[in-house]
């Protein structure tokens, strides 16, 4: 019993502090180097960090050499498996293409309207540059779902970049270094994405399941009765991870027995992606005028007094405006006043005009009248029935054409 | 016919094949995963560094060892050091059940290798999920735990060509 516990003490002693004569160091050192990176890696030092990178970059760039053979057997495969489909697909994709141009300018006068309104709800204009990047590292890890691609900081990727295939999300960058980026696919295990759920309008949070789809979570009992086959996922920019509005995929049915599940079905095949977009977001503050920015230092009751003396003086404006109005319309009554009064003086004297007129007619009249019949109407000396000239008798007489009784 | 030891070059090449190929496997990750078959999925490395560390092969340095489980670590993504000390406890193993065995046989071999990859990957999904807060499937790490043994006896049998090559 002793000797195998010493036997087995010996092995074990052996195995870790022996070295045979082409090893130069002993196993024992080197998985207490590999501890020690380990927890050295996990605390995120500076130095740490470079080191890494300088790794990672090294690596990469040998990885992406070393992968050409395979890479290009597996395109082999991959175009092979293509041509078998081909005509199938190409009918598939003329009908799907004549569809997508029609809704394309629906498409871009949303986004022209998208872009207005953030630009009223936001103090920042949010212009983006998509730079197109190279995959040089793909391999798909069953444990983990990342690739690697050929911009880093140097081309302004950071951590949380958003990847696109043509206009679908495939996933974003965990890992920068100089010139490469590592990204985590949407269907990794580690990916959780917060979703809307169109045409319903559900909010909830996809999580990558290690394959070609996702899971659904984080969403109210009861509503996932109400998706269908042609129900669109796309990012609500729920936590400013992910830009609100990009398409990610659709939910797809499975049933199995009588128990349904619900997966997201991916619109782009991770597996066969060689080039991607990364979206270089640059935030442009909207310029401000002066009057803008104190106002915009000002404590909350000083902007209410400002918006009350605001109000004031509007009303104060339009106070004065009125005034004014009233004023000129006091004027415009005394002119018309003036010319009335001047109009019924006219009048006045017309009327005398008139009155005159009529009494020189009268007159004219009389006279004329008088000439032919003065000598029936006045009085003589002798024997006369007439009247005497000027009074009113005479000159009724006068205008009855002599005759001194009616 | 010329011997491969006299031919200096080509025999240093030929030497250093095991190591070339970890190199190669750990950066080019091999795996046949794009034929997209369900759960098929082998670790290489692992049949490569047991077989070569169990056959006490000389060249098969445990220091590229070690350094090739860094660069694995690299081009997975996963924490720096992590396949590194799976590697190394392999060659443990193996310098242990060297020392204990005194008659080899290939059997034995292969359901030690079983024992051993199963632990290893028990560490291994250990650390991560405990220590790095990772999502991992454990199914594919035990389906990925049985094929590798699975792949062990196949290229055990291509291997012996190798060797039989450099003792010749």
């Amino acid at each position: 019993m002793a000797s195998s516990r010493d036997d087995f003490i010996i092995a074990i002693r052996s195995a870790f502090l022996k070295k045979s004569t082409q090893q130069k160091f002993s196993l024992l050192t080197l998985v207490s180097i590999s501890i020690a990176i380990i927890i050295l890696s996990s605390l995120e030092l500076k130095a740490i960090k470079y080191l890494k990178i300088g790794i990672n970059e090294i690596v990469y760039r040998s990885s992406f050499v070393v992968s050409i053979p395979e890479n290009f057997l597996k395109d082999t495969f991959i175009e092979i498996s293509d041509y078998t489909t081909f005509f199938k697909d190409y009918k598939k994709k003329k009908d799907e293409l004549s569809d997508l141009k029609s809704k394309n300018i629906f498409s871009e006068i949303t986004q022209y309207e998208n872009k207005e309104l953030k630009e009223l709800i936001n103090d920042y204009v949010s212009s983006s540059d998509k730079i197109l990047a190279k995959i040089i590292v793909d391999h798909d890890s069953p444990f983990l779902k990342s690739i690697i691609i050929n911009k880093g900081s140097k081309d302004n990727i950071v951590i949380g970049t958003n990847i696109y295939d043509q206009s679908y999300l495939v996933g974003r960058v965990i890992e920068v270094n100089y010139k490469t980026s590592r990204v985590l696919l949407l269907s990794d295990l580690n990916s959780n994405v917060p979703v809307t759920i169109a045409p319903q309008n559900i909010q909830a949070i996809i999580t990558g399941s290690g394959d070609t789809s996702a899971t659904i979570k984080y969403i109210k009992d009861g509503v996932l009765d109400n998706f269908t086959d042609k129900s669109i996922v796309y990012t609500s920019g729920t936590g400013a991870i992910f830009k609100s509005g990009i398409p990610i995929g659709k939910v797809k049915i499975v049933e199995n027995d009588d128990l349904k599940s619900y997966l997201v079905d991916f619109y782009s095949d991770f597996s066969q992606l060689k080039y991607v977009f990364a979206e270089i977001i640059t935030k442009t503050d909207i310029k401000k005028t002066d009057q803008e920015i104190s106002s915009n230092q000002k404590t909350p009751i000083d902007a209410k007094l400002k918006i009350l003396e605001d109000e004031l003086a509007i009303i104060e404006q339009s106070n004065l405006k009125f005034k004014n109005e009233n004023e000129s319309l006091k004027s415009q009554i005394n002119d018309l006043n003036n010319r009335l009064i001047s109009f019924e003086n006219e009048n006045e004297i017309q009327k005398e005009k008139i009155k005159q007129f009529n009494i020189d007619t009268d007159e004219l009249e009389f006279l004329r009248l008088n000439l032919i019949y003065s000598r029936k109407c006045q009085s003589r000396k002798l024997f006369s029935t007439g009247f005497e000239v000027g009074t009113p008798e005479y000159k009724k007489c006068i205008l009855n054409k002599g005759k001194k009784n009616d | 016919m010329t011997n491969l030891k006299t031919r200096g070059f080509y025999y240093k090449v030929y030497s250093y094949l095991p190591v070339i190929i970890l190199f190669i496997s750990v950066l080019n990750e091999f795996d046949f995963n794009y034929l997209n078959l369900e759960y098929f999925a082998f670790n290489f490395p692992f049949i490569l560094i047991f077989y070569f560390t169990i056959k006490e092969i000389k060249n098969f340095d445990y220091l590229l060892v070690f350094l090739a489980g860094l660069i694995n670590d690299t081009v997975v993504g996963l924490p720096l050091g992590i396949s590194s000390l799976s590697y190394m406890l392999i060659c443990i193993a193996t310098s242990y059940f060297r020392n204990i065995t005194i008659r080899p046989n290939q059997i034995k071999d292969w359901f030690y290798f079983l024992f051993i990859i199963s632990l290893i990957n028990s560490i291994t999904y250990s650390i991560l999920t405990l220590f790095f807060s990772y999502n991992l499937i454990l199914m594919d790490y035990l389906v990925n735990t049985f094929f590798t043994f699975l792949f062990y006896i196949i290229f055990v049998n291509i291997f012996k060509y190798y060797i039989k090559g450099l003792n010749d």
